[in-house]
Protein backbone atom coordinates (compact mmCIF):
# COMPACT_ATOMS: atom_id res chain seq x y z
CA UNK A 1 0.00 0.00 0.00
CA UNK A 2 2.90 2.47 1.34
CA UNK A 3 5.02 1.84 -1.71
CA UNK A 4 2.16 1.54 -4.58
CA UNK A 5 1.13 5.31 -3.04
CA UNK A 6 4.47 6.32 -3.37
CA UNK A 7 4.91 5.29 -6.83
CA UNK A 8 1.70 6.14 -8.49
CA UNK A 9 2.58 9.87 -6.82
CA UNK A 10 6.28 9.99 -7.65
CA UNK A 11 6.26 7.55 -10.73
CA UNK A 12 9.71 7.27 -9.53
CA UNK A 13 10.68 3.39 -8.50
CA UNK A 14 13.84 4.56 -6.37
CA UNK A 15 12.08 7.52 -5.11
CA UNK A 16 8.76 5.27 -4.14
CA UNK A 17 11.65 2.79 -2.10
CA UNK A 18 12.41 6.01 -0.13
CA UNK A 19 9.88 7.16 0.69
CA UNK A 20 8.21 3.43 2.08
CA UNK A 21 11.55 3.28 3.71
CA UNK A 22 11.00 6.64 5.50
CA UNK A 23 7.52 5.99 6.33
CA UNK A 24 7.73 2.68 7.75
CA UNK A 25 10.93 4.11 10.06
CA UNK A 26 8.66 6.82 11.36
CA UNK A 27 5.54 4.20 12.04
CA UNK A 28 7.51 2.23 14.26
CA UNK A 29 8.83 5.51 16.10
CA UNK A 30 4.79 6.17 16.40
CA UNK A 31 3.95 2.56 16.44
CA UNK A 32 2.67 3.15 20.53
CA UNK A 33 -0.02 5.81 19.80
CA UNK A 34 -1.25 3.52 17.02
CA UNK A 35 -4.95 2.20 18.58
CA UNK A 36 -6.38 0.05 15.57
CA UNK A 37 -6.07 -1.26 12.16
CA UNK A 38 -8.03 1.30 11.03
CA UNK A 39 -6.12 3.79 12.77
CA UNK A 40 -2.72 2.50 11.47
CA UNK A 41 -3.95 2.44 8.05
CA UNK A 42 -5.11 6.02 8.04
CA UNK A 43 -1.91 7.08 9.46
CA UNK A 44 0.18 4.74 6.61
CA UNK A 45 -1.83 6.76 4.22
CA UNK A 46 -1.33 9.99 5.69
CA UNK A 47 2.44 10.00 5.89
CA UNK A 48 3.30 8.25 2.61
CA UNK A 49 1.14 11.14 0.92
CA UNK A 50 3.13 13.80 2.71
CA UNK A 51 6.00 12.93 2.20
CA UNK A 52 5.55 11.63 -1.85
CA UNK A 53 4.09 15.54 -2.04
CA UNK A 54 7.54 16.69 -0.79
CA UNK A 55 9.04 14.62 -2.79
CA UNK A 56 7.40 15.54 -5.58
CA UNK A 57 8.03 19.53 -5.12
CA UNK A 58 11.73 18.72 -4.00
CA UNK A 59 12.56 17.02 -8.04
CA UNK A 60 11.07 17.59 -11.41
CA UNK A 61 10.30 14.21 -13.12
CA UNK A 62 9.71 14.25 -16.59
CA UNK A 63 6.80 12.39 -17.96
CA UNK A 64 8.76 9.54 -20.43
CA UNK A 65 11.03 9.12 -17.09
CA UNK A 66 8.08 8.19 -15.13
CA UNK A 67 6.63 5.58 -17.50
CA UNK A 68 9.85 4.00 -17.87
CA UNK A 69 10.24 3.70 -14.35
CA UNK A 70 6.83 2.41 -13.95
CA UNK A 71 6.87 -0.68 -16.14
CA UNK A 72 10.20 -1.48 -14.81
CA UNK A 73 9.53 -3.01 -11.31
CA UNK A 74 9.33 -6.75 -10.86
CA UNK A 75 9.30 -7.38 -14.16
CA UNK A 76 6.28 -6.22 -14.84
CA UNK A 77 5.83 -5.40 -18.35
CA UNK A 78 2.76 -2.87 -20.41
CA UNK A 79 1.78 -6.25 -21.86
CA UNK A 80 1.17 -7.52 -18.70
CA UNK A 81 -1.43 -5.21 -17.19
CA UNK A 82 -4.70 -5.73 -17.28
CA UNK A 83 -5.71 -3.61 -19.99
CA UNK A 84 -3.60 -1.37 -22.56
CA UNK A 85 -5.69 1.12 -21.65
CA UNK A 86 -5.19 0.23 -17.64
CA UNK A 87 -1.58 0.80 -18.49
CA UNK A 88 -2.20 3.98 -20.43
CA UNK A 89 -3.95 5.39 -17.85
CA UNK A 90 -1.24 4.26 -14.82
CA UNK A 91 1.26 7.03 -17.26
CA UNK A 92 -1.35 9.38 -17.74
CA UNK A 93 -2.06 9.41 -14.11
CA UNK A 94 1.34 10.55 -13.70
CA UNK A 95 1.14 14.20 -15.63
CA UNK A 96 -1.70 15.18 -13.78
CA UNK A 97 -1.39 18.31 -11.44
CA UNK A 98 -0.47 16.92 -7.87
CA UNK A 99 -3.82 17.27 -5.95
CA UNK A 100 -5.72 15.99 -8.62
CA UNK A 101 -3.38 12.99 -8.67
CA UNK A 102 -3.29 12.62 -5.15
CA UNK A 103 -7.22 12.36 -4.97
CA UNK A 104 -7.80 10.30 -8.07
CA UNK A 105 -5.13 8.08 -6.26
CA UNK A 106 -6.86 7.46 -2.77
CA UNK A 107 -9.90 7.18 -4.44
CA UNK A 108 -9.44 4.97 -7.00
CA UNK A 109 -6.43 2.61 -5.52
CA UNK A 110 -7.40 2.83 -2.25
CA UNK A 111 -11.15 3.05 -2.83
CA UNK A 112 -11.68 6.28 -0.14
CA UNK A 113 -14.62 8.28 -0.24
CA UNK A 114 -13.99 11.99 -0.43
CA UNK A 115 -14.95 12.85 2.59
CA UNK A 116 -12.32 10.21 3.63
CA UNK A 117 -9.48 11.94 1.35
CA UNK A 118 -10.19 14.73 3.15
CA UNK A 119 -9.91 14.17 6.31
CA UNK A 120 -6.46 12.69 5.50
CA UNK A 121 -5.32 15.42 2.74
CA UNK A 122 -6.41 18.03 5.76
CA UNK A 123 -8.12 19.84 3.27
CA UNK A 124 -12.10 21.01 2.79
CA UNK A 125 -14.21 18.11 1.26
CA UNK A 126 -15.69 20.79 -1.79
CA UNK A 127 -11.79 20.95 -2.87
CA UNK A 128 -11.22 17.02 -3.11
CA UNK A 129 -14.58 16.49 -4.89
CA UNK A 130 -13.04 19.49 -7.41
CA UNK A 131 -9.90 17.89 -7.48
CA UNK A 132 -11.69 14.21 -8.09
CA UNK A 133 -14.10 15.97 -10.70
CA UNK A 134 -10.90 17.65 -12.56
CA UNK A 135 -8.70 14.99 -12.93
CA UNK A 136 -11.31 12.37 -13.97
CA UNK A 137 -11.97 15.02 -16.71
CA UNK A 138 -8.46 15.35 -17.05
CA UNK A 139 -7.54 11.90 -17.82
CA UNK A 140 -10.46 10.80 -19.80
CA UNK A 141 -9.17 13.93 -22.07
CA UNK A 142 -5.34 12.90 -21.80
CA UNK A 143 -6.94 9.15 -22.87
CA UNK A 144 -8.81 10.12 -25.95
CA UNK A 145 -6.36 12.26 -27.20
CA UNK A 146 -3.82 9.27 -26.84
CA UNK A 147 -6.32 7.13 -28.57
CA UNK A 148 -6.45 10.00 -31.66
CA UNK A 149 -3.01 9.74 -32.06
CA UNK A 150 -2.66 6.17 -31.88
CA UNK A 151 -5.69 6.04 -34.63
CA UNK A 152 -3.69 8.38 -36.66
CA UNK A 153 -0.73 6.92 -36.87
CA UNK A 154 -1.75 3.44 -37.09
CA UNK B 1 -2.87 -50.79 40.13
CA UNK B 2 -0.54 -47.97 38.91
CA UNK B 3 -0.82 -45.36 36.54
CA UNK B 4 0.87 -47.34 33.86
CA UNK B 5 -1.46 -50.42 34.76
CA UNK B 6 -4.23 -49.66 32.32
CA UNK B 7 -2.66 -48.94 29.60
CA UNK B 8 -0.31 -51.99 29.57
CA UNK B 9 -3.48 -54.17 30.24
CA UNK B 10 -5.04 -52.91 27.22
CA UNK B 11 -2.20 -53.10 25.27
CA UNK B 12 -1.62 -56.88 26.14
CA UNK B 13 -5.18 -57.53 25.43
CA UNK B 14 -5.36 -56.01 22.12
CA UNK B 15 -1.93 -57.42 20.92
CA UNK B 16 -3.30 -60.75 21.82
CA UNK B 17 -6.87 -60.01 19.96
CA UNK B 18 -4.58 -59.00 17.22
CA UNK B 19 -2.98 -61.57 16.33
CA UNK B 20 -6.50 -63.53 15.89
CA UNK B 21 -7.73 -61.29 13.23
CA UNK B 22 -6.71 -60.47 9.91
CA UNK B 23 -5.02 -57.03 8.87
CA UNK B 24 -7.63 -54.76 7.69
CA UNK B 25 -7.20 -51.72 5.50
CA UNK B 26 -6.87 -48.91 7.35
CA UNK B 27 -9.75 -46.77 8.24
CA UNK B 28 -9.28 -43.76 7.71
CA UNK B 29 -10.96 -39.84 9.13
CA UNK B 30 -13.41 -39.99 11.65
CA UNK B 31 -16.37 -40.91 11.56
CA UNK B 32 -19.48 -38.92 10.56
CA UNK B 33 -21.83 -38.56 13.51
CA UNK B 34 -24.41 -41.39 12.66
CA UNK B 35 -28.19 -40.89 13.38
CA UNK B 36 -28.44 -42.13 16.87
CA UNK B 37 -25.71 -39.68 18.37
CA UNK B 38 -28.11 -36.81 17.33
CA UNK B 39 -30.92 -38.85 18.78
CA UNK B 40 -28.64 -39.17 22.09
CA UNK B 41 -27.69 -35.08 21.80
CA UNK B 42 -31.79 -34.34 21.54
CA UNK B 43 -32.36 -36.30 24.77
CA UNK B 44 -29.48 -35.44 26.60
CA UNK B 45 -29.44 -32.67 29.38
CA UNK B 46 -25.92 -31.83 28.80
CA UNK B 47 -23.81 -32.88 26.14
CA UNK B 48 -20.67 -32.12 25.06
CA UNK B 49 -18.60 -32.93 22.09
CA UNK B 50 -15.25 -32.87 21.03
CA UNK B 51 -13.69 -33.68 17.18
CA UNK B 52 -10.71 -33.41 16.46
CA UNK B 53 -9.12 -34.49 13.10
CA UNK B 54 -5.57 -34.76 12.04
CA UNK B 55 -4.90 -31.12 11.06
CA UNK B 56 -6.46 -29.66 14.26
CA UNK B 57 -4.05 -31.78 15.99
CA UNK B 58 -0.95 -30.44 14.33
CA UNK B 59 -2.45 -26.80 14.77
CA UNK B 60 -3.32 -27.01 18.49
CA UNK B 61 0.55 -28.92 19.16
CA UNK B 62 1.93 -25.97 17.97
CA UNK B 63 0.16 -23.56 20.79
CA UNK B 64 1.00 -26.41 23.60
CA UNK B 65 3.59 -25.52 25.60
CA UNK B 66 6.61 -27.69 25.93
CA UNK B 67 7.95 -26.56 29.45
CA UNK B 68 4.10 -26.66 30.89
CA UNK B 69 3.35 -30.45 32.83
CA UNK B 70 -0.09 -30.96 31.04
CA UNK B 71 1.17 -29.42 27.72
CA UNK B 72 3.95 -31.34 27.27
CA UNK B 73 2.34 -34.96 28.33
CA UNK B 74 -1.08 -33.52 25.95
CA UNK B 75 1.03 -33.23 23.16
CA UNK B 76 3.15 -36.71 23.53
CA UNK B 77 0.14 -38.09 23.44
CA UNK B 78 -1.19 -36.83 20.17
CA UNK B 79 1.62 -36.77 18.12
CA UNK B 80 0.90 -39.07 15.15
CA UNK B 81 -2.96 -39.18 16.11
CA UNK B 82 -5.04 -39.27 12.75
CA UNK B 83 -8.35 -38.16 15.03
CA UNK B 84 -9.66 -37.73 18.99
CA UNK B 85 -13.85 -37.99 18.72
CA UNK B 86 -15.13 -37.61 22.23
CA UNK B 87 -19.11 -37.37 23.24
CA UNK B 88 -20.69 -37.05 26.40
CA UNK B 89 -23.82 -36.93 27.28
CA UNK B 90 -25.90 -36.49 30.77
CA UNK B 91 -29.29 -37.38 30.95
CA UNK B 92 -31.58 -36.01 33.26
CA UNK B 93 -33.66 -39.56 34.28
CA UNK B 94 -33.15 -43.40 33.44
CA UNK B 95 -34.00 -44.62 30.12
CA UNK B 96 -33.61 -41.56 28.14
CA UNK B 97 -31.75 -43.87 26.08
CA UNK B 98 -31.85 -47.65 24.81
CA UNK B 99 -30.12 -50.47 24.51
CA UNK B 100 -30.72 -50.28 21.03
CA UNK B 101 -29.38 -46.81 20.52
CA UNK B 102 -26.25 -48.79 22.02
CA UNK B 103 -25.88 -51.20 19.83
CA UNK B 104 -26.38 -48.85 17.10
CA UNK B 105 -23.01 -47.39 18.14
CA UNK B 106 -21.23 -50.29 18.83
CA UNK B 107 -21.86 -51.84 15.44
CA UNK B 108 -20.22 -49.58 13.94
CA UNK B 109 -17.08 -50.82 15.36
CA UNK B 110 -17.87 -54.12 14.17
CA UNK B 111 -15.59 -55.12 11.67
CA UNK B 112 -12.58 -56.94 11.67
CA UNK B 113 -10.26 -54.11 11.94
CA UNK B 114 -11.83 -53.72 15.85
CA UNK B 115 -11.04 -56.02 18.24
CA UNK B 116 -13.23 -56.33 21.38
CA UNK B 117 -10.76 -56.39 24.47
CA UNK B 118 -13.51 -55.18 27.21
CA UNK B 119 -17.04 -56.05 27.68
CA UNK B 120 -18.53 -55.50 30.97
CA UNK B 121 -21.86 -56.08 31.60
CA UNK B 122 -23.47 -55.23 35.57
CA UNK B 123 -26.88 -56.15 35.91
CA UNK B 124 -27.33 -54.63 39.32
CA UNK B 125 -26.11 -50.94 38.23
CA UNK B 126 -27.13 -51.38 34.96
CA UNK B 127 -23.65 -50.23 33.40
CA UNK B 128 -21.58 -51.36 30.68
CA UNK B 129 -17.98 -50.82 29.35
CA UNK B 130 -16.49 -51.16 26.27
CA UNK B 131 -13.49 -51.38 24.84
CA UNK B 132 -12.09 -51.95 21.96
CA UNK B 133 -9.10 -51.81 19.83
CA UNK B 134 -7.80 -51.56 16.47
CA UNK B 135 -4.91 -53.39 15.65
CA UNK B 136 -3.26 -53.32 12.38
CA UNK B 137 0.05 -55.23 11.61
CA UNK B 138 0.86 -55.63 15.24
CA UNK B 139 0.59 -52.03 15.89
CA UNK B 140 -2.29 -50.02 17.65
CA UNK B 141 -3.95 -47.98 15.27
CA UNK B 142 -7.50 -47.28 16.85
CA UNK B 143 -9.09 -47.04 20.39
CA UNK B 144 -12.91 -47.01 21.30
CA UNK B 145 -14.58 -46.71 24.56
CA UNK B 146 -18.08 -47.01 25.47
CA UNK B 147 -18.77 -46.40 28.69
CA UNK B 148 -22.89 -46.56 29.69
CA UNK B 149 -24.40 -45.59 33.21
CA UNK B 150 -28.03 -45.25 33.68
CA UNK B 151 -28.08 -41.40 33.28
CA UNK B 152 -24.39 -41.09 31.68
CA UNK B 153 -22.69 -42.14 28.28
CA UNK B 154 -19.55 -41.60 26.99
CA UNK B 155 -17.78 -42.07 23.60
CA UNK B 156 -14.77 -41.77 23.21
CA UNK B 157 -12.69 -42.67 19.76
CA UNK B 158 -9.23 -42.40 19.17
CA UNK B 159 -7.48 -43.06 15.61
CA UNK B 160 -3.64 -43.74 15.33
CA UNK B 161 -0.78 -45.04 16.63
CA UNK B 162 -1.34 -45.15 20.43
CA UNK B 163 1.58 -45.85 22.51
CA UNK B 164 -0.09 -48.17 25.83
CA UNK B 165 2.89 -46.80 28.12
CA UNK B 166 1.46 -43.25 27.19
CA UNK B 167 -2.54 -43.93 28.02
CA UNK B 168 -1.63 -44.11 32.18
CA UNK B 169 -0.92 -40.43 31.40
CA UNK B 170 -4.16 -39.32 30.59
CA UNK B 171 -5.38 -39.76 34.78
CA UNK B 172 -2.92 -36.86 35.60
CA UNK B 173 -4.78 -34.41 32.88
CA UNK B 174 -7.58 -35.85 33.97
CA UNK B 175 -7.24 -34.93 37.88
CA UNK B 176 -6.21 -31.26 36.77
CA UNK B 177 -9.90 -30.65 35.10
CA UNK B 178 -11.12 -27.67 37.45
CA UNK B 179 -7.38 -25.69 36.00
CA UNK B 180 -8.85 -26.02 32.70
CA UNK B 181 -11.51 -23.89 33.42
CA UNK B 182 -13.91 -22.53 30.67
CA UNK B 183 -14.07 -24.87 27.86
CA UNK B 184 -12.93 -22.94 25.25
CA UNK B 185 -13.67 -23.87 21.85
CA UNK B 186 -15.70 -27.51 22.94
CA UNK B 187 -19.30 -27.67 22.14
CA UNK B 188 -20.71 -28.10 25.19
CA UNK B 189 -24.77 -27.78 25.45
CA UNK B 190 -26.18 -27.83 28.78
CA UNK B 191 -29.94 -27.42 28.37
CA UNK B 192 -31.80 -25.01 29.70
CA UNK B 193 -32.92 -25.28 33.14
CA UNK B 194 -30.63 -28.36 33.98
CA UNK B 195 -27.59 -28.45 36.58
CA UNK B 196 -24.66 -28.35 34.69
CA UNK B 197 -23.28 -31.96 33.77
CA UNK B 198 -20.21 -33.50 31.77
CA UNK B 199 -17.03 -32.38 32.26
CA UNK B 200 -15.88 -32.20 36.09
CA UNK C 1 -19.13 4.53 -11.42
CA UNK C 2 -18.46 4.07 -15.01
CA UNK C 3 -16.69 2.19 -17.22
CA UNK C 4 -13.79 4.49 -17.65
CA UNK C 5 -13.68 4.92 -13.87
CA UNK C 6 -13.91 0.78 -13.77
CA UNK C 7 -10.52 0.80 -15.73
CA UNK C 8 -8.91 3.49 -13.69
CA UNK C 9 -9.77 1.65 -10.40
CA UNK C 10 -8.55 -1.57 -11.78
CA UNK C 11 -5.06 0.10 -13.85
CA UNK C 12 -5.43 1.53 -9.86
CA UNK C 13 -4.32 -1.43 -8.01
CA UNK C 14 -1.64 -1.86 -5.58
CA UNK C 15 1.81 -2.60 -6.25
CA UNK C 16 3.68 -5.11 -4.38
CA UNK C 17 6.67 -3.43 -3.07
CA UNK C 18 10.05 -5.14 -4.74
CA UNK C 19 11.40 -7.62 -2.76
CA UNK C 20 14.46 -5.51 -2.25
CA UNK C 21 12.99 -3.29 -0.18
CA UNK C 22 11.51 -6.22 2.44
CA UNK C 23 14.81 -7.35 3.03
CA UNK C 24 16.03 -3.89 3.56
CA UNK C 25 13.63 -3.07 6.66
CA UNK C 26 14.31 -6.55 7.56
CA UNK C 27 17.85 -6.09 7.67
CA UNK C 28 17.73 -2.34 9.30
CA UNK C 29 15.31 -3.55 12.02
CA UNK C 30 17.81 -6.51 13.27
CA UNK C 31 20.69 -4.12 13.07
CA UNK C 32 19.01 -1.62 15.10
CA UNK C 33 17.69 -4.49 17.81
CA UNK C 34 21.28 -5.38 17.82
CA UNK C 35 22.41 -2.08 19.08
CA UNK C 36 19.56 -2.07 21.61
CA UNK C 37 17.90 0.97 19.52
CA UNK C 38 13.87 1.74 19.75
CA UNK C 39 13.14 -1.46 18.29
CA UNK C 40 14.54 -3.65 20.98
CA UNK C 41 12.88 -1.46 23.49
CA UNK C 42 9.37 -1.74 20.90
CA UNK C 43 10.72 -5.69 20.99
CA UNK C 44 10.70 -6.14 24.65
CA UNK C 45 7.82 -4.40 25.55
CA UNK C 46 6.69 -8.03 25.03
CA UNK C 47 5.79 -11.06 22.24
CA UNK C 48 2.68 -9.35 21.42
CA UNK C 49 3.91 -5.65 20.87
CA UNK C 50 6.62 -7.11 19.26
CA UNK C 51 4.96 -9.14 16.67
CA UNK C 52 2.27 -6.76 15.93
CA UNK C 53 5.30 -4.23 14.49
CA UNK C 54 6.48 -6.89 12.68
CA UNK C 55 3.37 -8.00 11.16
CA UNK C 56 1.95 -4.40 10.30
CA UNK C 57 5.42 -3.56 8.46
CA UNK C 58 5.24 -6.78 6.65
CA UNK C 59 1.73 -5.91 5.40
CA UNK C 60 1.94 -2.71 4.70
CA UNK C 61 5.08 -3.17 2.57
CA UNK C 62 3.11 -6.46 0.60
CA UNK C 63 0.41 -3.82 -0.13
CA UNK C 64 -2.28 -5.67 1.48
CA UNK C 65 -3.46 -3.83 4.26
CA UNK C 66 -3.08 -5.07 7.68
CA UNK C 67 -5.00 -7.47 7.73
CA UNK C 68 -1.99 -10.17 8.40
CA UNK C 69 -1.87 -8.78 11.33
CA UNK C 70 -5.32 -9.31 12.73
CA UNK C 71 -5.58 -13.16 10.86
CA UNK C 72 -1.94 -13.33 13.25
CA UNK C 73 -4.16 -12.97 16.16
CA UNK C 74 -7.00 -14.71 15.30
CA UNK C 75 -4.67 -17.46 14.47
CA UNK C 76 -3.16 -17.55 18.13
CA UNK C 77 -7.07 -17.52 19.63
CA UNK C 78 -8.11 -20.09 16.95
CA UNK C 79 -4.96 -22.17 18.51
CA UNK C 80 -5.69 -21.83 21.75
CA UNK C 81 -9.60 -22.44 21.42
CA UNK C 82 -7.89 -26.03 19.79
CA UNK C 83 -5.54 -26.40 22.82
CA UNK C 84 -8.63 -26.35 25.10
CA UNK C 85 -10.38 -28.79 22.86
CA UNK C 86 -7.58 -31.87 23.05
CA UNK C 87 -7.07 -30.82 26.69
CA UNK C 88 -10.65 -31.27 26.84
CA UNK C 89 -11.03 -34.85 25.04
CA UNK C 90 -8.22 -36.16 26.60
CA UNK C 91 -9.49 -35.19 30.21
CA UNK C 92 -12.77 -36.94 29.31
CA UNK C 93 -10.30 -40.28 27.62
CA UNK C 94 -8.60 -40.23 31.32
CA UNK C 95 -12.08 -40.17 32.79
CA UNK C 96 -13.28 -43.01 30.67
CA UNK C 97 -10.15 -44.95 31.16
CA UNK C 98 -10.61 -44.89 34.64
CA UNK C 99 -13.88 -45.97 34.79
CA UNK C 100 -12.72 -48.84 32.67
CA UNK C 101 -10.09 -49.67 35.05
CA UNK C 102 -12.07 -49.72 37.74
CA UNK C 103 -14.23 -52.03 36.53
CA UNK C 104 -11.43 -54.28 35.30
CA UNK C 105 -10.08 -54.04 38.95
CA UNK C 106 -13.63 -55.28 39.97
CA UNK C 107 -13.83 -58.35 37.92
CA UNK C 108 -10.64 -59.10 38.67
CA UNK C 109 -11.86 -58.65 42.72
CA UNK C 110 -14.93 -61.19 41.97
CA UNK C 111 -13.08 -63.52 40.11
CA UNK C 112 -10.15 -63.86 42.41
CA UNK C 113 -7.64 -63.17 39.66
CA UNK C 114 -5.66 -60.15 41.47
CA UNK C 115 -3.90 -57.52 39.66
CA UNK C 116 -1.25 -58.33 37.28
Amino acid sequence: MVYSLALRMTGDRGLAEEIAQDTFLEFDRHLRTIKSEDHARWWLRRVAMSRATDALRRRRVRGMDLWVALNEQDGVTSEEKSSPLGARLEYLLTTLPGAQRAALILRYQEDMMPEEIAALLDAPVATVKSNLQRGLKLLRAKALSQLKEFIRGA
Amino acid sequence: MNRRGIGFRLGALAMAAGMLTAAGRAQEGLPLAPAVEKELAAKASDVTEVTLGKNMLDFAAKFMNDKNGDDAQAKKLIQGLKGIYVREYTFDKEGDYSMEQLQQLRAYFETPEWSPIVRERERKSGETTDVLMKVVNGETQGMFILEAAPKELTIVLILGPIRMEDLGELRGIGGLGGALGPLGGVQHTPKPNTKKGGTE
Amino acid sequence: MDEFERELRQALERRPAPPGLKRRLMAQRSATAARGGWWARLGRAGYGRGWATAALLLLAMAGGGIRWELDKRQEARRGQEAREQVLTALRITGHALNQVQTRLSDHDRQTGEGER
